[in-house]
């Protein structure tokens, strides 16, 4: 047969297929893109068209609609990017070194428990949060934390189940001797953690970081919840805000308002894609 | 003090973060949202215990009944079909000698790190009747799309292909599993006579079933607490409300809008065990068909 | 391994990490924050309004800043406002004052979470008897009150008069006179059919719809009130009533639409309308010749359609129970409630007040082209006025036939049914009289368990 050659180029209708399959994927957000570039009433109409007409009016329309999205003083989008960088910054911080900290302690370490322990962060990457949100509202209450940013980025700094998990395993990986060797250096774990370790596991928590912070600028159910004021808005909401205007709202300045929340996470995607496409897998591949 | 001693100190201290987030921040809530499912709680009045009437309530509440439907009609076709479409595109792009495979990768990708606030803003447009892309498109062809978001039997298929378009993160796990299956077994069933399909079916899919398992499950998961699209999508004017309301959109509403925290509390545990039920099961029958390699 | 690709890849990482840092630490900050530094009592005035309707109010607010030195009112948009004050009020970090729905004051007040005005409002000089009697029962809940009315909305039929001129034979025909409009059900009924144009001059039911005389369902915003205009009432007496007999006929009546045009045809042509507040909505673009409407609808077409012939009458009733002297109102206003835990409710009051200045009252009625809440209404309201049907809807506020959803805090949640159900309907799945009847009881008994709860708690019945 002639297929036994494995470096035998892949056949056309494969690439045809994928090219497809792209085009499919990627139509919803090269037309939200589209859209936002367009006027009023070029964009509310069934042309199929992805640059305004006339095309030469593309840069003087995207300005316009941008800078309208982006100084309406009714909903404050700069103020909401303040607080949801604000929100990742400190998320994103706590997160890698809490979770990489708990992941030693579940790794390098053996103690008895540490089975128990490991068990409740399995236990729970299972519960839905809206099974927590009502009572989290009041224990963030009694902590006098409604009407802050708080509820948003502590509990960061307590770890996350899922990159703990993904952690360890990485940590798991690392030679034990490594840890021997700097013990009869004299190096205390502290001194292991972050002399040893940290630095052989750079990859894996730069992939932690990147997705908390992905995860961060994506959530919409906890700040719905637990954000009350307009004044700690984040982006996920400041766009339902600019959605439920849309009894008035042109579908252009919607989708350009929807840009402008996706495009940071784009430029983030294409810097670092072979991290975070190489982290999914890892964290999928390992039991 | 023994090493024993030293290593339980020096263990429970690295892991203290997450001990005690666990418990103030996970634990504590799971407690207090049982006994308040056991409760009457009006929101700004105390809790009164009302031992099962919330858990017989939802047993005749036809708006109970009617997410629980809607959720799992969603999930019956959400779940297959996305694993489905999901090994389908992996397969092709785990092809051997494939150029571009970055770019077609990071195509199927990039949505599932699109905000789900915005990638429903998106939808809510492309499903748009009159000026939406999907319906000018199939115009185009000379088909006259349906009315998707005004029309109670497209609620769900609306929501099936909105989370289609969110399987990157399972083509990138299949792809890497597939990687992982030795040529060798390909270069052996290519000598037995398979064409693609089969050498796919027989060979690639029994070796990356522990990849199946956990996207399975985290598919499972995550169809049963579908929240934000179908909130963008028929929680407006003109939405169908009936059709496309789903479990966590009532459990919010019994929670925030019908101010039955107890009731809301109910509806979350029942939730809870059947996720646990439903992975418990899960992980049961894997046992007999999750192959892991080393294991065999 | 280090490539230079990499290096370039962590500067410009490093670079976009610096800047977000830098925009976190010294963006921009919040009015609250300017204008607090200051030394002036920061109030925070949640409000659902946007566009025209959020301007006209925000200048009102301008003009309380400017009145004092002491106290600053921000005016903030608020989605979702009932679901949000609520979470806001639980949890401890409340607005100062709120603009919900009349809808939301009896759970709301039943709940505790906004504060009793009787002793505030009085030492501003806020007096109920100012008000049109119609909105007292909006104001007050459980012998307290509660609210005070923002604006004044009351629902009328808005009708097309071109389409009624061109319609004319056909109407005079059917006893509906062009001029006037619909006086009772049967003329609307009447008018509805005259009106209505199907493909190719088919007859109704035959064939995709051009225009339709009324759609119950454009827009749906109300879909509880149809049962009235036969004499039935959702509830009475502190029962549920809405699979009376009466109100059955209503519901039989909004299903008799679609039946008749073809429920396929009706929601084809139903897609191709834009949303409400849009140029492309239904009435704006002569898509339907009648719909039931509040008087903000004059704003829509003054700013879209300011050539559109438009007439407003009450919404009808049925010819035995039609009273020109007793016209059919439905109520639905906005209010304003003091939350609880606010900062300041005496202040909170004094910008109320301000608010209820009847040159303030009427100026933000202008600006809504609402009907004025106040008993006395000065001449150059109506002067001025750029809605015709502005005289109509300040009367409904005071018609013996005004009326209010049912003022008890479980309507929430059973509203929420007859929004199901209305669409049910209106698709033809189901017979109105057994979904009244399913409707009926879910009040019911969403009413029982709310009393048995309040009894188990000692607390009285309302």
């Amino acid at each position: 047969m002639s297929e036994i050659n494995p470096n035998r180029r892949p056949a056309a209708i494969l690439y045809l297929m994928l090219g497809m399959t792209a085009v499919l994927f990627l139509t919803p957000l090269v037309w939200m893109g589209a859209t936002s570039l367009k006027p009023e009433r070029q964009a509310a109409s069934q042309e199929l068209r992805l640059l305004p007409d006339p095309a030469s009016s593309t840069f003087s329309q995207a300005a316009k609609n941008y800078s309208e999205v982006w100084n309406d003083p009714s909903v404050e989008f700069p103020i909401y990017l303040r607080n949801t960088l604000i929100v990742a910054g400190l998320a994103v911080v706590g997160m890698t070194i809490s979770s990489a900290m708990v992941a030693y302690g579940l790794s390098r370490i053996r103690w008895p428990g540490r089975g128990a322990v490991f068990f409740t962060v399995l236990l729970s990457m299972m519960i839905p949060f809206p099974v927590i949100m009502v009572p989290l509202f009041l224990v963030f209450r009694d902590l006098g934390w409604i009407g802050t940013l708080k509820p948003l980025w502590v509990p960061a700094w307590f770890g996350g189940a899922f990159n703990i998990f993904m952690l360890r395993q990485f940590f798991m990986g690392i030679p034990r001797d490594l840890d021997e060797a700097a013990l009869i250096d004299g190096l205390s774990q502290w001194g292991i953690f972050w002399r040893v370790i940290v630095p052989l596991s750079r990859p894996a928590l730069a992939v932690v970081a990147l997705f908390h912070f992905i995860y961060v600028w994506n959530d919409f159910l906890a700040p719905l919840v637990f954000i009350t004021s307009r004044d700690q808005f984040t982006l996920a909401l400041g766009l339902q805000l600019y959605q439920s205007k849309s009894g008035l709202t042109p579908w252009n300045l919607l989708m350009a308002a929807s840009t402008m929340v996706v495009i940071p996470v784009l430029v983030l995607f294409i810097m670092t894609q072979g991290a975070l496409v190489r982290g999914v897998a890892a964290a999928g591949l390992k039991e | 003090m023994s090493a024993r001693t030293r290593n339980l100190i020096s263990g429970l201290l690295w892991t203290s973060p997450w001990l005690v987030g666990f418990a103030v921040f996970l634990f504590l809530p799971l407690a207090m949202s049982l006994w308040y499912s056991f409760t009457d709680y009006p929101l700004l009045k105390p809790p009164v215990y009302i031992g099962m009437e919330n858990y017989t309530g939802l047993l005749h509440d036809d708006k109970f009944w009617l997410v629980v439907k809607n959720t799992l009609v969603y999930s019956a076709f959400a779940i297959p079909l996305s694993t489905l479409v999901s090994l389908v595109v992996a397969a092709w792009l785990a092809t051997p000698g494939l150029r571009a495979r970055g770019f077609f990768l990071g195509a199927v990708f990039l949505p599932t790190l699109v905000p789900m606030m915005a990638a429903a803003m998106v939808w809510l447009w492309l499903f748009n009747a009159e000026n939406g892309l999907i319906n000018v498109l199939l115009k185009f062809v000379g088909v006259s799309g349906p009315i998707w978001l005004n029309d109670a039997r497209w609620s769900i298929p609306a929501l099936v292909l909105t989370g289609l378009w969110g399987v990157g993160q399972m083509v990138v796990v299949y792809v890497a599993a597939i990687n992982e299956v030795p040529a060798a077994l390909y270069e052996a069933a290519t000598l037995d006579g398979m064409g693609p399909v089969r050498r796919f079916q027989h060979v690639t899919l029994p070796l990356i079933t522990p990849a199946v398992l956990f996207n399975v499950i985290t598919l499972t998961i995550g169809s049963l607490q579908i929240f934000v699209m179908p909130y963008v999508l028929f929680r407006n004017e003109q939405g169908q409300r009936d059709s496309g309301n789903m479990y966590n959109l009532l459990l919010y509403d019994n929670a925030f809008v019908y101010q039955k925290f107890g009731y809301a509390s109910a509806m979350a545990w029942v939730q809870l065990l059947v996720v646990l039920a439903l992975t418990g099961i899960m992980m049961f029958a894997s046992k007999r068909l999750v192959h892991y390699r080393g294991a065999a | 391994m280090t490539t230079p690709g990499d290096i370039s890849r962590r500067a410009a990482i490093g670079t976009l990490a610096a800047g977000a840092a830098w925009f976190a630490a010294f963006g921009p900050r919040s009015e609250r924050d300017a204008i607090a530094s200051k030394g002036k009592l920061v109030l925070d005035y949640w409000e659902k309004w946007t566009g025209i309707e959020g301007q006209a109010m925000q200048k009102i607010v301008d003009a309380f800043n400017a009145s004092q030195d002491k106290i600053y009112v921000r005016y903030l948009i608020t989605n979702s406002i009932h679901q949000k004050s609520l979470i806001a009020i639980l949890g401890g970090a409340p607005p100062d004052v709120i603009g919900l729905y009349a809808f939301n004051v009896p759970s709301y007040s039943e709940a505790r979470a906004i504060l009793p005005l009787d002793d505030l409002a009085a030492s501003h000089g806020l007096k109920m008897s100012d008000y049109a009697s119609g909105l007292h029962q909006v104001m007050r809940h459980d012998g307290q009150w509660t609210a005070i009315i923002n604006t004044c909305g009351t629902l009328a039929l808005y009708w097309n008069r071109a389409i009624f001129r061109e319609c004319a034979d056909a109407l005079k025909a059917s006893g509906v006179d062009p001029d006037k409009g619909p006086q009772t059900i049967e003329q609307l009924d009447a008018a509805h059919v005259a009106t209505t144009r199907v493909a190719g001059g088919a007859p109704l039911g035959k064939g995709p719809l051009e225009r339709a005389g009324f759609l119950h369902l454009e827009p749906g915003w109300w879909s509880w009130i149809w049962g009235q205009p036969f004499g039935g009432h959702i509830m009475q007496d502190g029962l549920a009533t809405c699979g009376s007999p009466d109100f059955v006929k209503g519901y039989q009546w909004v299903q008799s639409y679609p039946r008749e045009l073809g429920s396929e045809h009706v929601e084809k042509f139903r897609a191709g309308f834009g949303p409400y507040g849009t140029p492309q909505c239904a009435f704006l673009t002569g898509k339907v010749a009648m719909c039931v409407q509040g008087p903000w609808m004059a704003n829509l077409i003054n700013q879209y359609t300011p050539t559109l012939d438009y007439g407003v009458v009450p919404i009808p009733m049925i010819q035995s129970l039609a009273d020109p002297a007793r016209p059919l109102g439905v109520i639905d206003t906005d209010v304003l409630v003091i939350p609880r835990g606010c900062k300041d409710p005496e202040a909170s009051m004094q910008f109320i007040a301000f608010t209820q200045r009847p040159e303030n009252v009427e100026a933000l009625a202008l600006a809504h082209c609402k009907g004025s809440p106040l008993v006395k209404v000065s001449e150059s309201f109506y002067a001025q006025h750029k809605n015709r049907g502005v005289r109509l809807h300040t009367a409904l506020a005071s018609s013996p036939r005004a009326f209010v959803p049912p003022p008890v805090p479980e309507w929430t949640e059973w509203k929420d049914g007859f929004d199901s159900t209305i669409q049910d309907l209106w698709r033809l799945r189901g017979e109105p009289g057994p979904a009244m009847e399913r409707l009926q009881a879910r009040g019911q008994s969403l009413l029982d368990q709310a009393a048995a709860r309040r009894a188990m708690r000692g607390e009285r019945n309302g």
